[in-house]
C-alpha cells in the first residue's frame, strides 16, 4: 500500500509527464463545432457504449463518453446557441482520480486518465468529484439485440453492471499505433497515426489530437492558439483539452 | 468395424454426411444447412483472426452520396468512417452514417420471402421461398405482358442513381410499362425547377461554401439536412477557420433556429413563407445602392422596383437596416453565396423563392466562381436516364390510378409513401385496391405492412451498386458500392432481385438483361465507360483499373470541368422573377400558428428511426430522445399557459395530431415546430409507437410550378389537452450561469 501511496505522489509532481514520450493531448475548436454529434455516435460505435434504452434513459442513465452541451445566450429575436462537446479532459491532476478507494482510475504514463474496470467496485465517487461530469455508471449489465452484438469492437473490453466508464481517448487505437511502431524500430508513433473515433468523424475538423510532447504536432500548435482556454480551469485540475473559444467575424 | 480417422470423420460431418443417412433412413428431408464443426480450415481471402480489413463503398443513408469505409474484423463490420480519398466525405462522417452498423445488424430486418396470407394490411405474414415469391411475381408481371397490360405495372422506388436506376428503368422498359418512378421526401425537386429556370440547367450545382466569404442562407440547414451535410460541414469549418487571418461569415434566415442557424453569426427569424420576398429586397437594395455594375443594371430595377427595403421590410417582419445592411455585406464581400432549402423552398412559392435567391448570386457574380455556385459538369455515367422522381401531384395521380384499377402490379423498393405522405392522400387505402402489391425492403415498414408479398432487400453494406454523387463537386465522380461482408439472411441486393425477375418474367428480357449478378452488370457498365473515355495510347487494362477503382472506392477527374463555363444571360434571371409570397392552407383568424415541419440530423425524413443509436442521440437542438415535441416560443407558451411537457392538440384543415409542447427559445412567435421522423406505426422495434408524424396534418399545398408537396405552407390551431407527458431529454443547465466555461471572452449570460 505505501508503494502505491508513493508512486501516486510521485506522479502528481508538476512536470511529470513531460519525462516520458507521449502526453496525449486534444484541442477542439468551437468556432468550427456544429453541434451534429457526428462524434457521439462515433464514440459509441468504436466503445461498445450500450443502447440504454428509453426507460433507463428517462432516469438520466444513458452513458456518453462525449456529448454535446448547449448554451443558450440571451433572449428571442437576439438569441444564439453555443455548442461544446464535453468528454473526460484527461486531468493531470484529476479529481476522480485522488478519491478512488481502490486505485481503478489512475494516470498513465502518457497523461492518460485511465479507468481499470476489473478493480472498480462502483463505489461512484469518482463520478461525484468530476467537475465535468463525464464518467458514467452502468447501473445494469447491458445486452444487445440479437445480432446487433455482432457490431461490437473486438479492442473494447465490453463493461458490467456495477462498473464506472468514461473515455479513454480511444486508448485501444492508441495501442496499436505504439505496437506499429515498434514493429517498425520507432520510438513513438508519428503525428496523426492515433487518432479517436471522435476526432476521425468529425466533419467540420474541430477536433484535433495528438501528442502534446511533440513541439511540431498539430495538437501542441493549435494548443498554443490565442483563443484557447481550459474549461474550468480555476478548479486547477490541470485538463489535457484545450478548447478555442469562438471567434467573431 | 474400420477404423474412421479423425479427419474422415471430419469430413464427413464436413459434408453433411452423418445428418444425412439418418435423415434418408427416417425418411426425413434434411433441411438443415451444411455446417462445419471447424470453421474455415482454410480460412477465406482476406481473414485473419485478429486483424482488421478496410473496404471502401458508399453511404445510402441520405442522399448525398458520401464515401465511406468499413472496418472488418472476423467477417464482420465494426466501425464505419468516412472514405479520405472520397471527394464528397473526406474521410469524415456524419451521426446517421455511422449509424449504418445499425441497420446491417438491426434485429428487425426482413430475413425471408413473406406472403400476406390474411386481409391486406392485417399483417398476417408467412414465410416462403424466393423461388415461389418470384414465381408468384414473375408470372404475374408475364401475364400482364402478354395480355397488353404492362402499364398497368408500376414501380416505385426511393431516390436511387447510379447503374441501378438504369437497371430499374430498363427492366421496366423491356416490360412496356412508363411507370418507374421514385418518391423520395428529401427530394430538392423545387430547387432543380429553378436552377432550370434561372440558369437553363435543371440540377443542383456545386455551392462552393468552401470558399465562400458571406454565407446566406434562405432555411436550408446545410449542417444538418440539406443536400450534402458532411461535406456542406467540411466547407463550413474551412470558412471560419480554414483561411489564416480571415473568418467567413454566415447568415440564416428561418422562423426557427436549426443546426445551421445555431452556427450563423446571425440568425434572422423571418416571417415564414416570405423568404423570396426578402431577396428581392435585398437584390432592391443592391441594385439601387448602385452596387450591380451590369449594362443592365436599369432593367433589374425595373424587375425589383415593386420590392423596395420598406415594402419587403413590411411584408417579411424583417427591418429596412437589417435588409439594407445585408445587402451591403453581400455585394462588399469577395466572394458571397446565397443558398436556399428547407422550408423556405417547400411553400406554395417554393420555386419563385429559390429563383429569387438565384438572382442574389447572380448579381454579385459568383457564378462559376469560386466560393459561388459553380455548375457542375455531366455525370460521371453517360447512359443516364433522366430523373424519375414524383412530384406530389404525381403520388396524387398514382393514388388516383390504383384507387380506379389501373394498377395490378405496384413494386415497392426502398420508399415508405404510407409514412411521407399525408394520410388524407389515401396512399394506404389505394394500395389495397391493387391486386399485387410487392414490396422490396430491408425493413418491415407501413408501406410493407400493406404488401401482398415482401421481398427482403440486402442493405447497402451487402450490395453491389455505384453512384454519381448528386450535387457533386464540379467534376465528374463515381464511386463504387461494394459488399463489405458475406450477406445476411435469405434476404438479396435489390438489384439482382430484379435480374432473376426478368429471367423469371422471359421473352426479350433475359436477353437484353444476360447479367448473371449485379455485380456483373456493374463492371460491365464501368467497363463500357472505361473504354469510352480512354484516349488514344492510353492504357487500356480495364482489370487493373476496376482493381484500383474498387480498392479507392471511387473514380474521379478533378480539374475536367467539361461543362460550359459561360454565365447564362441576365435576361433570363430578370425574366424569370416571380412574386413569391407563399398561401398557406387554412386562414389567419382560424388557424394562428404556422405550422413548421423539418428533417431532422438524427432521422432525417423518418428512416432513421429504427436505429437505436439515432433513437438514443439527443436531437441537437433540443437534446430530447425517443420521442416527438412541438416548439412553441416562451413568450406565446407563457401567455398560453403552456408548460413543458403539455400535451398539445394540433389541429390543422387536414387533420390533427397530439404532442408534447417543448418551450424553445429560438423560434417565431407565431410559428409551431415539429420535427418529422418518429410517429411509425410499424418499422421495428426501435421506431414503432412512438411520437406522431408531423407530415400526416400537411395540408395538400403545392408549389405552383413542379407540383411538389409545400409542406410548410399549412396553418395550424393548437390547445392544450390538459394531459402531460415527461419529454426525455439529456437535460443539465440551458445557460452557462458565468461560468465562462465557453471561454474568457465569449461569455455574455
Amino acid at each position: 500500500m505505501s508503494t502505491i501511496v508513493e508512486k501516486f505522489r510521485q506522479y502528481r509532481k508538476p512536470g511529470y509527464y513531460e519525462k516520458y514520450d507521449y502526453h496525449w493531448a486534444m484541442t477542439i475548436d468551437l468556432d468550427r463545432c456544429t453541434g451534429c454529434e457526428a462524434c457521439m455516435v462515433a464514440c459509441q460505435a468504436e466503445n461498445n457504449i450500450p443502447i440504454v434504452g428509453e426507460e433507463q434513459y428517462a432516469m438520466n442513465r444513458e452513458i456518453q463518453w462525449i456529448r454535446i452541451e448547449r448554451y443558450w445566450e440571451g433572449e428571442y429575436p437576439n438569441i444564439k446557441m453555443n455548442f461544446m462537446p464535453m468528454l473526460c479532459q484527461q486531468c493531470d491532476d484529476a479529481p476522480c482520480e485522488t478519491a478512488c478507494p481502490v486505485f481503478a482510475t489512475y494516470h498513465n504514463q502518457d497523461g492518460l486518465n485511465t479507468q481499470i474496470y476489473n478493480r472498480c467496485i462502483g463505489t461512484r465517487t469518482c463520478a461525484v468529484y468530476c467537475p465535468y461530469e463525464v464518467r458514467y455508471f452502468n447501473w445494469f449489465t447491458y445486452t444487445w439485440d440479437e445480432p446487433l452484438e455482432q457490431q461490437l469492437n473486438p479492442d473494447v473490453s465490453v463493461r458490467e453492471k456495477g462498473i464506472m466508464e468514461k473515455c479513454t481517448f480511444c486508448i485501444q487505437r492508441i495501442r496499436i499505433a505504439k505496437d506499429l511502431a515498434k514493429d517498425d524500430d520507432r520510438r513513438r508513433v508519428r503525428d496523426g497515426e492515433v487518432i479517436p473515433a471522435c476526432v476521425q468523424s468529425c466533419p467540420t475538423e474541430a477536433l484535433i489530437f495528438g501528442n502534446s510532447n511533440d513541439p511540431e504536432a498539430k495538437v501542441t500548435k493549435m494548443m498554443n492558439n490565442h483563443r484557447g482556454y481550459k474549461v474550468l480551469e480555476e478548479l486547477n485540475t490541470t485538463p489535457s483539452i484545450v478548447y478555442l473559444t469562438k471567434a467573431h467575424s | 468395424m474400420s477404423k474412421i480417422s479423425r479427419r474422415d470423420l471430419l469430413q464427413y460431418i464436413g459434408a453433411g454426411g452423418i445428418g444425412a443417412v439418418g435423415g434418408v433412413l427416417y425418411g426425413e428431408g434434411v433441411q438443415r444447412k451444411v455446417e462445419l464443426l471447424i470453421p474455415q480450415v482454410i480460412p477465406p481471402e482476406d481473414y485473419s483472426p485478429g486483424v482488421a480489413t478496410w473496404y471502401n463503398t458508399v453511404c445510402n443513408q441520405c442522399s448525398a452520396g458520401c464515401g465511406i469505409t468499413v472496418r472488418i474484423r472476423e467477417g464482420k463490420a465494426k466501425k464505419i468512417e468516412g472514405n479520405p480519398v472520397h471527394p464528397i466525405s473526406q474521410g469524415r462522417t456524419c451521426a446517421r452514417g455511422q449509424a449504418g452498423l445499425n441497420a446491417l445488424y438491426n434485429p428487425d430486418r426482413i430475413r425471408t420471402p413473406m406472403q400476406n396470407v390474411g386481409q391486406t394490411g392485417a399483417g398476417r405474414f408467412v414465410e416462403i421461398s424466393w423461388d415461389e415469391a418470384l414465381t408468384t411475381v414473375g408470372s404475374r408481371i408475364s401475364r400482364l405482358k402478354i395480355e397488353g397490360k404492362a402499364n398497368s405495372v408500376r414501380l416505385l422506388s426511393g431516390q436511387v442513381r447510379g447503374h441501378l436506376d438504369e437497371l430499374f428503368a430498363q427492366f421496366m422498359d423491356l416490360l412496356g410499362s412508363e411507370h418507374y418512378q421514385q418518391y423520395d421526401f428529401t427530394y430538392p425537386g423545387t430547387i432543380r425547377a429553378a436552377n432550370r429556370i434561372s440558369f437553363g440547367v435543371e440540377q443542383l450545382p456545386y455551392y462552393d461554401i468552401k470558399n465562400a466569404d458571406f454565407l446566406l442562407s434562405f432555411g436550408a440547414d446545410y449542417l444538418g439536412t440539406w443536400l450534402s451535410p458532411v461535406h456542406h460541414s467540411l466547407a463550413y469549418g474551412h470558412l471560419r477557420q480554414g483561411r489564416a487571418g480571415q473568418r467567413g461569415k454566415t447568415v440564416q434566415i428561418e422562423p426557427r433556429m436549426s443546426l445551421s442557424g445555431a452556427s450563423a453569426d446571425e440568425w434572422i427569424p423571418a416571417r415564414p413563407g416570405t423568404e423570396g420576398l426578402l431577396a428581392l429586397g435585398i437584390a432592391n437594395a443592391i441594385v439601387g445602392a448602385g452596387r450591380y455594375l451590369g449594362s443592365d443594371r436599369d432593367q433589374w430595377s425595373v424587375a425589383l422596383e415593386a420590392y423596395s427595403p420598406s415594402v419587403v421590410s413590411g411584408k417579411t417582419d424583417v427591418s429596412e437596416d437589417i435588409i439594407v445592411r445585408i445587402a451591403k455585406e453581400f455585394s462588399d464581400n469577395k466572394s458571397s453565396l446565397a443558398i436556399a432549402g428547407g422550408a423556405a423552398a417547400a411553400g406554395t412559392n417554393a420555386v419563385a423563392t429559390v429563383v429569387a435567391v438565384n438572382a442574389l448570386n447572380y448579381l454579385v457574380g459568383n457564378l462559376n466562381q469560386p466560393g459561388g455556385v459553380i455548375f457542375n459538369s455531366n455525370s460521371a455515367f453517360s447512359t443516364m436516364p433522366s430523373s424519375n422522381q414524383a412530384s406530389f401531384q404525381e403520388m396524387l395521380d398514382l393514388v388516383d390510378a390504383m384507387e380506379s384499377g389501373e394498377v395490378e402490379v405496384l413494386l415497392v423498393n426502398d420508399t415508405n409513401p404510407v409514412f411521407a405522405l399525408p394520410d388524407h392522400v389515401g396512399f394506404r387505402r389505394a394500395m389495397e385496391k391493387v391486386a399485387l402489391v410487392v414490396a422490396l425492403s430491408t425493413f418491415h415498414d407501413e408501406t410493407t405492412q400493406m404488401a401482398d408479398l415482401i421481398l427482403p432487400t440486402s442493405t447497402y453494406l451487402e450490395s453491389w451498386g455505384d453512384d454519381a454523387p448528386d450535387p457533386g463537386v464540379g467534376f465528374p465522380v463515381a464511386s463504387i458500392s461494394q459488399p463489405v461482408i458475406a450477406k445476411l439472411y435469405d434476404a438479396i441486393p435489390v438489384g439482382d432481385i430484379v435480374l432473376s425477375m426478368a429471367r423469371q418474367i422471359g421473352g426479350e428480357l433475359p436477353v437484353s438483361m444476360h447479367w448473371s449478378s449485379m455485380e456483373e452488370f456493374i463492371k460491365d457498365r464501368w467497363r463500357e465507360e472505361y473504354v469510352s473515355r480512354a484516349s488514344d495510347g492510353e492504357d487500356q487494362d480495364f482489370e487493373s483499373f476496376w482493381r484500383a477503382a474498387l480498392e479507392a472506392g471511387v473514380w474521379g477527374q478533378p480539374g475536367a470541368i467539361d461543362s460550359d463555363p459561360s454565365v447564362p444571360s441576365s435576361a433570363s434571371i430578370i425574366a424569370s422573377i416571380a412574386d413569391p409570397e407563399s398561401k398557406f392552407a387554412g386562414n389567419e383568424s382560424d388557424y394562428a400558428f404556422v405550422l413548421h415541419p423539418y428533417l431532422t440530423a438524427t432521422f432525417l425524413d423518418g428512416r432513421g428511426a429504427n436505429l437505436p443509436w439515432l433513437q438514443e442521440m439527443p436531437d441537437p437542438m433540443t437534446s430530447v430522445v425517443y420521442g416527438s415535441w412541438a416548439e412553441l416560443n416562451p413568450v406565446t407558451a407563457d401567455e398560453m399557459g403552456i408548460r413543458e411537457g403539455d400535451i398539445l392538440d394540433i389541429e390543422s384543415p387536414a387533420g390533427s395530431i397530439r404532442v408534447p409542447a417543448l418551450i424553445f427559445p429560438a423560434i417565431r412567435p407565431g410559428v409551431v415546430a415539429i420535427p418529422i421522423g418518429q410517429g411509425h406505426a410499424e418499422y421495428g422495434r426501435y421506431a414503432k409507437d412512438r411520437g406522431v408524424n408531423p407530415i400526416n396534418i400537411v395540408a395538400p399545398l403545392m408549389d405552383d410550378q413542379t407540383g411538389d408537396l409545400a409542406w410548410a405552407a399549412t396553418r395550424v390551431k393548437v390547445k392544450a389537452t390538459g394531459e402531460r407527458l415527461h419529454i426525455i431529454k439529456t437535460g443539465g443547465v440551458s445557460r452557462t450561469l458565468g461560468r465562462q466555461i465557453l471561454g474568457p471572452s465569449n461569455d455574455h449570460s
